[in-house]
């Protein structure tokens, strides 16, 4: 009796996508190794009766040698080995590498069942597998599939039962390479064909000249099309909605509303000369939504089908290799590119992201670095609608005090603590080129989560601010941080209540900055502070669970000493 | 026969894996990946000032830190 499916496999062969086929739980899935760093569970249902699956972390063979590698290898041992199946995902396309975990897993006993993945591309790239002398040679079941369209998984779930324990003597693994170049001998046919323009462009991109040619290309065109369809979306989508249609409507209630009090402030705001403005009003009806969806949501939608498309094609490893030898300067290696640019999203999945570091010492400058020197989205977009309006050189401005702080850290950290960073070791995906379906899955998950997790939060938030001011509550507050505000960052006391929103949510806390009437200077003091201030409530939480206590009060300390000296320093070099 | 380390190089050179320094956790950890005493392999490329070795091994394509590729002693063909 099958209790628990598991499923095993190399990194990046496609085991989230076979999960998200069999289960319909939707996870996120790219084209780098180490996408889940979270298991996941969902379930298939098996002859009648509901089974678990299991997606494991990605793993080359099952003697452990990374954190993830173990959490998966000491799941599969939960359970004896009668009750559970285990469907071992290949990449089609290099058989003999993923062979290794195969015939591990036959001969330690588990019932395997053996998926090969991808087998569309390896077509693609002249490589020809005689899947029924695999099955023979092998002794288990051997489906092919192709996760993407869906090709192949009925088969798989209907020859999942077939699974049996059939233990096999150990060998070493050097014993275990020569047997699969044997099988490799004799299911495996290479088709000889010249480089294709595809196998040229990934050559190209690992290569020092051209890599780095080809790296400021992409991220150069990767920003300006945030920007682009960002700001696209708002002059053509959502500013005309806010303006034309819902600010007629407010004006419309506004205007039964004899009586201003309590309720008024708290949904509709002050009026601006009379009228509502979606930017100054901070009530919950007006500048709470128009912040997440006129402001925010049109970045978050162009960041993340970047990033999506850059992930499902395969060019942050490659990205990675470049940049191997500046993080190392920073006590990091190549591959904490990948956290970082999640972190560009959010910081939430960046910090998780980290995971797939080995070392603790690691984890703790990629964390810190991202909760200081790394906006998220939300906080971005709202620097672009604020700051744009006095030109490129203040947005720009942010950037450049942020990726200096970064650096001159990551340098002193790198100095100072103790621990050791690892060697960068890392396989280099294939350009792949998913369907723009999956794509399209992938975004409208990505931007479903952004939602759900932050407008409960905006609206509350604003709710709470409202109170607080109404009933002037701040004030306290105000009065004790005033002499740092006002004598070290050269900002008016007001600003105090922008900086301590921003525990709860970036972008609100910039909007609260808007109705202040702030000089260009001033608005760059306080969005550059923002930024390397305290993360939002949600990063703290995740900060914590991952460095655990003492590495959030150590890493917290650190940002509140930057943002004091930072802020003191940009007061007197830019306002005095 | 000249021993020679993955960083002395050139790119596009196919050579055979002699030997692996470093300790059993490097060594088993690229055995698990298919690099292992006595497997050849085709340099791809090698990012200057420290920077790390792109190599080929079978049908993978691996980045290897500098420091690994100092570890890894090849043989020129």
């Amino acid at each position: 009796m099958i209790k628990k499916i598991y499923l095993i496999g190399n990194p990046n062969v496609g085991k989230s996508v076979v999960f998200s086929r069999l289960t319909g739980v939707q996870v996120i899935s790219s084209n780098y190794p180490g996408t889940t760093v979270e298991i996941a569970k969902g379930y298939l249902t098996l002859a009648d009766q509901k089974v678990e699956v299991v997606d494991l972390p990605g793993t080359y063979s099952l003697d452990p040698t990374s954190a993830a590698e173990e959490v998966a290898v000491s799941l599969l041992k939960e359970l004896p080995r009668e009750e559970i199946a285990v469907i071992n995902i290949i990449d089609s396309t290099n058989l003999e590498r993923n062979l290794l975990l195969t015939i591990q897993l036959i001969e330690e006993g588990y019932p395997v069942v053996v998926c090969m993945n991808m087998c569309d591309d390896a077509g693609h790239r002249g490589v020809h597998i005689n899947f029924t002398k695999l099955e023979e040679l092998l002794k288990v079941p051997v489906i092919s599939t192709c996760a993407l369209t869906g090709m192949g998984i009925k088969l798989l779930t209907e020859r999942i039962k077939e699974a049996v324990s059939a233990p096999k003597p150990k060998i070493t693994h050097q014993q275990r390479w020569l047997e699969i170049g044997k099988i490799i001998e004799q299911v495996q046919r290479l088709e000889h064909r010249h480089h294709t323009f595809r196998e040229i462009m990934e050559d190209a991109s690992v290569r020092p000249v051209t890599g780095l040619m080809m790296a400021g290309a992409i991220i150069y065109a990767a920003f300006k099309f945030v920007r682009f369809v960002g700001e696209g979306i708002i002059a053509h989508i959502t500013d005309p909605v806010f303006i034309n249609i819902y600010q007629p409507l407010l004006e419309k209630l506004s205007s039964y509303w004899q009586e201003k009090g309590f309720w008024f402030h708290l949904l509709i705001g002050d009026l601006i000369d009379g009228k509502i403005d979606f930017k100054q009003s901070l009530g919950v009806l007006t500048t709470a939504p128009y912040i997440e969806f006129g402001m925010v949501l049109p970045y978050v939608v162009s960041f993340y089908f970047i990033l999506s498309l850059l992930e499902d094609i395969g060019y942050l490893p490659r990205l990675a290799v470049l940049l191997d030898n500046l993080l190392h300067r920073l006590g990091l290696h190549g591959y904490a590119v990948i956290p970082v640019l999640l972190g560009f999203g959010c910081n939430v999945p960046g910090i998780m992201a980290t995971r797939v570091l080995e070392s603790k010492r690691e984890r703790f400058i990629a964390s810190t670095i991202i909760s200081i020197g790394v906006p998220c989205v939300p906080l971005q977009a709202m620097i672009f609608g604020l700051l744009g309006k006095f030109g490129g050189f203040y947005v720009g401005g942010v950037y450049l005090v942020l990726f200096s702080l970064v650096i001159i850290l990551g340098i002193i950290m790198n100095r100072t603590l103790t621990g050791y960073s690892p060697e960068f070791l890392l396989e280099i995906p294939p350009y792949r080129f998913p369907p723009l379906l999956m794509l399209w899955k992938k975004l409208y998950f990505r931007i479903k989560g952004f939602l759900v997790e932050a407008m409960p939060v905006v609206l509350l938030g604003v709710c709470f601010i409202n109170i607080l001011l109404y009933f002037k509550l701040f004030d306290f507050v105000t009065a004790i941080f005033a002499p740092v505000v006002q004598g070290l960052f050269g900002l008016p006391k007001e600003a105090v209540v922008a900086l301590a929103i921003g525990f709860l949510r970036k972008d609100v806390a910039v909007g609260m900055l808007m109705p202040l009437g702030l000089s260009a200077n001033q608005l760059f003091i306080g969005a550059t502070l923002l930024a390397i201030s305290f993360p939002c409530v949600a990063s703290f939480v995740v900060l914590g669970k991952e460095l655990g206590w003492k590495g959030l009060i150590k890493s917290t300390s650190v940002m509140i000493g930057i943002s004091l000296i930072v802020g003191t320093m940009l007061n007197f070099f830019i306002l005095r | 026969m000249k021993k020679i380390s993955l960083v002395q190089i050139k790119p596009e050179e196919k050579v055979n894996i002699l030997e692996i320094l470093g300790g059993s956790n490097l060594e088993s950890k690229l055995l698990s990946m298919g690099v292992y005493k006595g497997k050849q392999i085709t340099k791809l490329s090698h990012i200057g000032l420290r920077g790390p070795v792109v190599i080929k091994s079978g049908r993978s394509i691996l980045a290897l830190g500098h420091g690994v590729a100092e570890k890894i002693i090849v043989e020129r063909e």
